[in-house]
């Protein structure tokens, strides 16, 4: 009996656990969007915050980034063709390459990247900023940190995701026009079509709003879960570990649900 | 530091943007949405298989797509095509519009113009789809091809009739050209004589059939090279094989023929029956050589295709 | 001290640190330049103008952890000054400068500073009275 109780009460309170992590990274978000919408937010220093973030968060990394995407689509196309070169479905593997890499992996690997390097960085900071009062005298001083700490991030955020996603995608699309056709331009009109077929306006939409989903996921989640940290020193790790998880869940949840929209 | 910070920056933005738009205006080319298109609607019994997005084809190139496929008020098929600037002067009125369902990849519709002098095919035009779907014609296709070469084979075995009819006009002959020469083959006695006659008859009969025969292989590979091997989807193997089965039929046909002319010369009886008899015999090898060679392609394409002894098909 | 209503009285406490990623002038200006409205410009200048003013005009570029604790206080303190709130309240200084005999430094640095508020309020622990009375 008391074993029962103790289970339904360990529920209960994993459930109430759950629902306050999604009402705070809910509350934020509002905050995140009516910070957004007022007129006052963009100023001059907003906008040169944000050119600072978009710097560390995409053009730090665009070399290694390219470099990284060069690699990846260089592996997947080569392995494309010859598989559709020996099932003799050759004439499909150009808009296999294209929805595989382009819509689908290109902007997961790069909001991964980028929940790697930024997200665990912004966690960690705002959770320190927490621990450290430094939020409190913030307040105190009455400046919100929303306009100057947050948004500018998530805003450089959501800019690299695309960003980075448009210049990869462009690598890719070169690579794997010359990995079909090589150096001519016999092949431009096929491929033309094949892109026509695939980019509609709704499909291009969508992977816009895609992006932007991945960039707020990789910024506000890490930002929430700092801010949700308790004033001590050694829950700093911990409330990394779990944004992360968040951002990583949050990943998955955006790229099946738009899987889903596209297919189904 | 900082000045440099905001160089990169804009740098970035700048090159995002410029590429993002690129793009955009690339993929608004691409699906045409700079130039006038083409606008037709195909008429079909059924839209299976038809999907929006589907290429139009003429020789191989895409020069359109498939925009929408409907339901009108009367439950009939509206199929709405585009075609491309560029593609639209391939279009002529005598143009015929073939859905192509290959066994493997993607369906696309065939535009083929046999004569590029008729007049231009105006701009919302009604034309008609046609729809064949090969899967199911392939395992009778290939019922059928056995059966003719397995009475190829039957008419040329050892102990069949064309190898007894020339085996005795080998006999005849052997006794023209014998002790007892012309006389006795042509005016021995009756007896003698019904029997050329009865093979050159049965010969001249044969010849026929075998022409029959081979003129049938031939429409049906034509048509099987259409429906399977239009593109470059099954295997390239097995084209050649039937390429192979054609030439040798064709070697089966010019023996043949040159039999035809022998018989003609045999009717003469004239002084060149000597030569007659080696020809003869060597239109005899000739005559099994290709048989023999059309039944191990028979068995290489039996084993190549997936399709053995049962009429299943099977994708690989 | 959580009793003093936050918009009357500048507080410079142990417990409101400066924000560790920014140097001590950008934390200063962060107070005109996002309550006040000016832009970066003059936010910054005004920041500088009133290091100068309390005698540390140097420390604008060092951040939290390079400053030494009576660089610190004086950024901590430029930042309440700059709120110009009615009350300026420093808690505990000696929590902050614990290397210097700070009543005497607290007298110099309110006698360095021209304007709102003239009166600084100090609350310290009572048996560090006699500190302040030595002079």
């Amino acid at each position: 009996m008391e074993f029962l109780l103790n289970f339904v009460e360990r529920t209960g309170a994993k459930a109430v656990g759950w629902w306050n992590a999604t009402f705070a990274v809910l509350a934020f978000l509002t905050e995140v969007l009516s910070t957004l919408v007022r007129p006052a937010t963009w100023n001059r220093a907003t906008l040169d915050t944000i050119v600072k973030q978009i710097y560390f968060t995409a053009v730090q990394i665009l070399h290694v980034y390219l470099v990284y995407v060069l690699a990846i689509s260089w592996v997947i196309i080569t392995i494309t063709l010859s598989t559709a070169r020996d099932v003799g479905l050759f004439d499909a593997a150009t808009e296999m390459i294209i929805r595989v890499l382009l819509l689908e992996l290109l902007p997961f690997l790069t909001a991964l990247l980028i929940a790697l390097r930024s997200g665990s960085a912004i966690n960690t900071e705002v959770a320190l900023m927490k621990v450290n009062n430094e939020l409190d005298a913030l307040s105190h001083c009455r400046v919100e940190p929303m306009q100057f700490e947050f948004l500018p991030r998530i805003a450089g955020g959501i800019a690299s995701v695309i960003g980075l996603t448009v210049l990869g995608s462009v690598l890719t699309l070169f690579l794997a026009y010359f990995s079909i056709y090589g150096l001519s331009t016999s092949g431009f009109d096929a491929f033309s079509n094949t892109i026509s077929t695939v980019f509609g306006i709704g499909v291009l939409m969508g992977l816009g709003v895609k992006c932007i989903f991945f960039g707020l996921a990789v910024t506000t989640l890490p930002m929430a879960a700092g801010l949700e940290t308790p004033k001590k020193l050694f829950m700093v790790p911990v409330s990394v570990l779990r944004g992360m998880m968040r951002v990583f869940l949050a990943l998955v949840l955006i790229e099946v649900l738009s899987l889903a929209l596209e297919y189904i | 530091m900082f000045k440099n910070l905001h160089l990169k920056v804009g740098l970035f933005v700048i090159t995002v943007l410029v590429l993002a738009l690129a793009f955009l205006v690339y993929v608004l080319h691409a699906r045409g949405f700079f130039e006038q298109r083409m606008h037709l609607q195909l008429a079909a019994a059924s839209a299976e298989g038809i999907t929006p997005g589907m290429p139009l084809t003429f020789s191989g190139m895409p020069i359109g797509q498939v925009a929408s496929v409907n339901l009108n008020d009367a439950g009939g098929i509206v199929i709405k095509a585009e075609i491309s600037q560029s593609g639209a002067k391939w279009l002529r009125t005598d143009s015929t519009f073939n859905l192509d369902k290959p066994l493997v990849g993607g369906a696309k519709i065939k535009v083929s113009t046999p004569d590029l002098s008729s007049p231009q095919l105006p701009d919302n035009a009604t034309v008609l789809l046609l729809v064949t779907d090969p899967a199911q014609e392939i395992p009778a296709l290939i019922e059928r091809v056995k059966n003719i070469l397995a009475n190829v084979e039957h008419i040329t075995r050892q102990d069949g009739e064309l190898n007894s009819t020339l085996a005795n006009a080998k006999t005849i002959t052997t006794r023209m050209s014998g002790k007892y020469g012309v006389l006795e083959g042509v005016l021995g006695s009756e007896e003698n004589a019904r029997p050329v006659v009865n093979s050159l008859k049965n010969l001249e009969g044969l010849t026929a059939r075998l022409n029959e025969v081979s003129a049938k292989v031939d429409a049906m590979l034509v048509k099987a090279d259409r429906w399977l091997f239009a593109e470059d989807g099954m295997s390239e193997q097995s084209k050649q094989a039937l390429a192979q089965v054609r030439s040798m039929l064709t070697d089966a046909q010019g023996s043949l023929k040159r039999v035809d002319e022998l018989l003609k010369n045999a009717v003469d009886i004239s002084a060149n029956v000597k030569d007659g008899t080696q020809d003869l015999a060597k239109l005899r090898a000739d005559i099994d050589d290709s048989v023999r060679k059309a039944n191990d392609l028979l068995n290489d394409i039996n084993r190549m295709w997936p399709f053995g002894g049962d009429a299943d098909m099977k994708l690989p | 001290m959580a009793s003093l209503p936050e918009d009357r009285a500048a507080l410079v406490s142990p417990d409101l640190p400066l924000r560790a990623n920014l140097s001590a002038r950008e934390n200063i200006a962060l107070i005109p330049l996002y309550q006040k409205h000016f832009d970066a410009a003059e936010a910054s200048h005004q920041a500088q103008t009133l290091l100068e003013q309390l005698g540390f005009a140097s420390i604008g570029d060092k951040r939290d952890p390079d400053m030494n604790p009576s660089e610190r206080f004086v950024a901590k303190l430029a930042r309440a000054l700059i709120l110009k709130r009615p009350q300026l309240v420093i808690e505990r200084p000696g929590a902050m400068l614990y290397d210097i005999p700070y009543p005497a430094f607290l007298r110099e640095l309110a006698s360095r500073f021209e304007g709102a508020p003239e009166k600084w309020e100090v609350f310290d622990f009572d048996w560090n009275r006699p500190l302040y009375d030595r002079e």
